[in-house]
């Protein structure tokens, strides 16, 4: 909330993430909560100021109730967050019976990250949250290494991948982002996998799966071996992929991986993405993807060198390129 | 890292800081007048039960700063308090002169360079009867050994019912709850510290506990000790 006096020189920072449905994911900031950080986002609620963010991605939900990986969960690696959690959580029908009401009440739109090891039990999950007030979009959580078999998430597969997208979309009219792991490899060919699968937006990425020894030998640090890498070292890695993602797709793309400030995300939003995600960093200050958002509209227009540009231009080559 | 001493009076709070990790020497580096954000303070800490009159405490090498509030509480209401250090060398035993003078202190050395040459577990056993409560700090084979020895304690002595049993609650519910003898801080990672991110999590009685949440400080029945160390 600004003062009026203000407002009008503040920048319009809006976007749609879901062009191809009007209105049905407008978010008033492009600074999203990535999955897992905030919880179920009901956690923060009355502490940190959700209204002023743009999107909520919630923990990853899956079919059934799940305890998580063994302890320890986490390490502090050279820039970064090693984490295993497993997706504790649940379920999805109690998740939904016992937040979506409370996520209606919200001004801020609550995106549902869906997780799951099979292709066809993503149109399960979207089918659950399909019409349940409070839920405003799914993101499908392809990243993940948690469900997936060998450690293999599942969009290191671009037809295992349109294969979880299709069927969500088959399930549901809800705004449908999906999460590309950092991992994967054909990148370009992937993303018009998933666009043609349904996708509406696409999240660039989710943690890179990875591993910490303990040097005094008493084998890996965390529990769980489907660990994965979050925070600034993730960041380069996740840029070229929303790099060579916007050569593929038009479709917007949620920047995710290692910001914690506006130069971070200005690289992002300068790579081609439309919007950013706040992961690490939100769990040293909740409150980030408030102040990023205030950060950027006092900052002004974001010049994006052939990205916007490329996407309003008609296809015609030259026609509108100023002289 | 720990708050190791709270002066109310002044608005004072002393950390403790391992210059090994990462991120706390550049909070080391800070200098009066500097400013910095920090969130707290969280969790549940340890506390001293209004019955107790003798307050043994346990620690090893490092963990010794988290016991410094409590340390003060317990001597600034008249309560004696003994503290059982371990530590591999004598190099390595925190200096008495960041203890107040009217604990009473007891150290164990692994190469008997100060004190008893051995374990600090084996001083527990002389103490066991004196105490009626006791707290207990360190890495978890540490923890886990005393938990073992708090349980043979309660199996002795049988629980003495120390502090408030929540007696009008028990009566509602038809049982009483008792106070363990044995109160533990934990020592783990937090992401959050918020209980959001779920990366503290440790096996607890009845299902998994946080440790920035339900912890740090928890009494000894409620973890699930064979499966956490």
């Amino acid at each position: 909330m600004t003062l009026a006096g203000d407002a009008r020189t503040l920048t319009d920072i809006s976007v749609d993430l879901a062009p191809q449905r009007p209105g049905r994911l407008l978010v008033r900031t492009p600074f999203l909560a990535a999955a897992g950080c905030l919880g179920y986002g009901v956690e923060g609620e009355g502490q940190v100021p959700l209204d002023r963010f743009g999107a909520i991605v919630t923990r990853g939900v899956t079919l059934a109730p799940r305890s998580g990986s063994p302890p320890p969960r986490m390490a502090e690696v050279p820039s970064g967050l090693l984490h295993a959690i497993g997706l504790p959580g649940p379920g999805i029908e109690a998740v939904l019976e016992r937040y979506a009401p409370r996520w209606l009440a919200w001004s801020v739109p609550v995106i549902l990250s869906l997780c799951a090891a099979e292709a066809v039990d993503f149109g399960s999950l979207a089918q659950r949250a399909d019409g349940v007030p409070g839920v405003a979009a799914l993101e499908l959580d392809l990243a993940s290494p948690d469900l997936a078999r060998g450690g293999r998430p599942l969009s290191l597969d671009p037809t295992l991948a349109a294969d979880a997208t299709a069927a969500a979309r088959a399930a549901t009219e809800l705004p449908i982002l999906v999460k590309l792991s950092p991992a994967a490899t054909d990148l370009r060919a992937l993303a018009r996998a998933l666009v043609e699968a349904g996708a509406d937006a696409l999240t660039c990425t989710g943690a890179m799966p990875a591993l910490a020894m303990d040097p005094r030998g008493g084998g890996p640090l965390l529990g769980s071996a489907a660990a994965a890498l979050s925070g600034p070292a993730l960041r380069p890695i996740s840029l070229r992929v929303v790099s060579e993602v916007r050569r593929a797709v038009s479709e917007p793309i949620v920047g995710c991986g290692g910001v914690s400030g506006l130069p971070d995300a200005l690289e992002y939003l300068a790579a081609g993405a439309d919007a950013v995600a706040i992961g690490t960093a939100a769990l040293a200050d909740p409150a980030l993807p408030a102040r990023l958002g205030d950060e950027l509209a006092a900052h002004g227009p974001v010049a994006r060198p052939g990205v916007t540009d490329r996407r309003r231009q008609p296809r015609t080559p030259h026609a509108a390129r100023p002289r | 890292m720990a708050i190791a001493g709270i002066d109310r009076k002044r608005g004072e709070v002393t950390l403790h800081l391992p210059s090994t990790d990462a991120a706390t020497p550049w909070l080391a580096m800070r200098r009066a007048g500097d400013r910095a954000d920090p969130i707290g303070p969280l969790g549940r800490p340890l506390a001293i039960e209004p019955r107790t009159h003798h307050l043994l405490l346990i620690a090893e090498g490092l963990s010794v700063p988290p016991l410094g509030p409590l340390t003060e509480a317990a001597i600034a209401t008249g309560r004696r308090v003994a503290l059982l250090l371990g530590a591999r060398s004598a190099a390595e035993v925190y200096p008495s002169s960041l203890l107040p003078d009217e604990l009473e202190y007891v150290v164990a050395t692994q190469d008997g360079s100060l004190g008893h040459r051995g374990s600090v577990v084996d001083l527990v056993p002389a103490y066991e009867a004196w105490a009626d409560q006791a707290v207990a700090s360190g890495g978890p084979a540490l923890l886990e050994r005393v938990a073992h020895l708090a349980r043979g304690r309660d199996a002795r002595l049988g629980v003495a019912c120390l502090g408030r049993r929540t007696a009008r609650r028990g009566r509602r519910t038809g049982r009483v709850t008792r106070r363990s003898w044995l109160s533990v801080v934990l020592e783990q990672r937090v992401g959050c510290a918020l209980g959001v991110c779920l990366g503290c999590v440790v096996p607890g009685a009845s299902g998994p506990v946080r440790v920035c949440r339900e912890g740090p400080a928890f009494r000894a029945d409620e973890l699930a000790w064979e499966e956490s160390a």
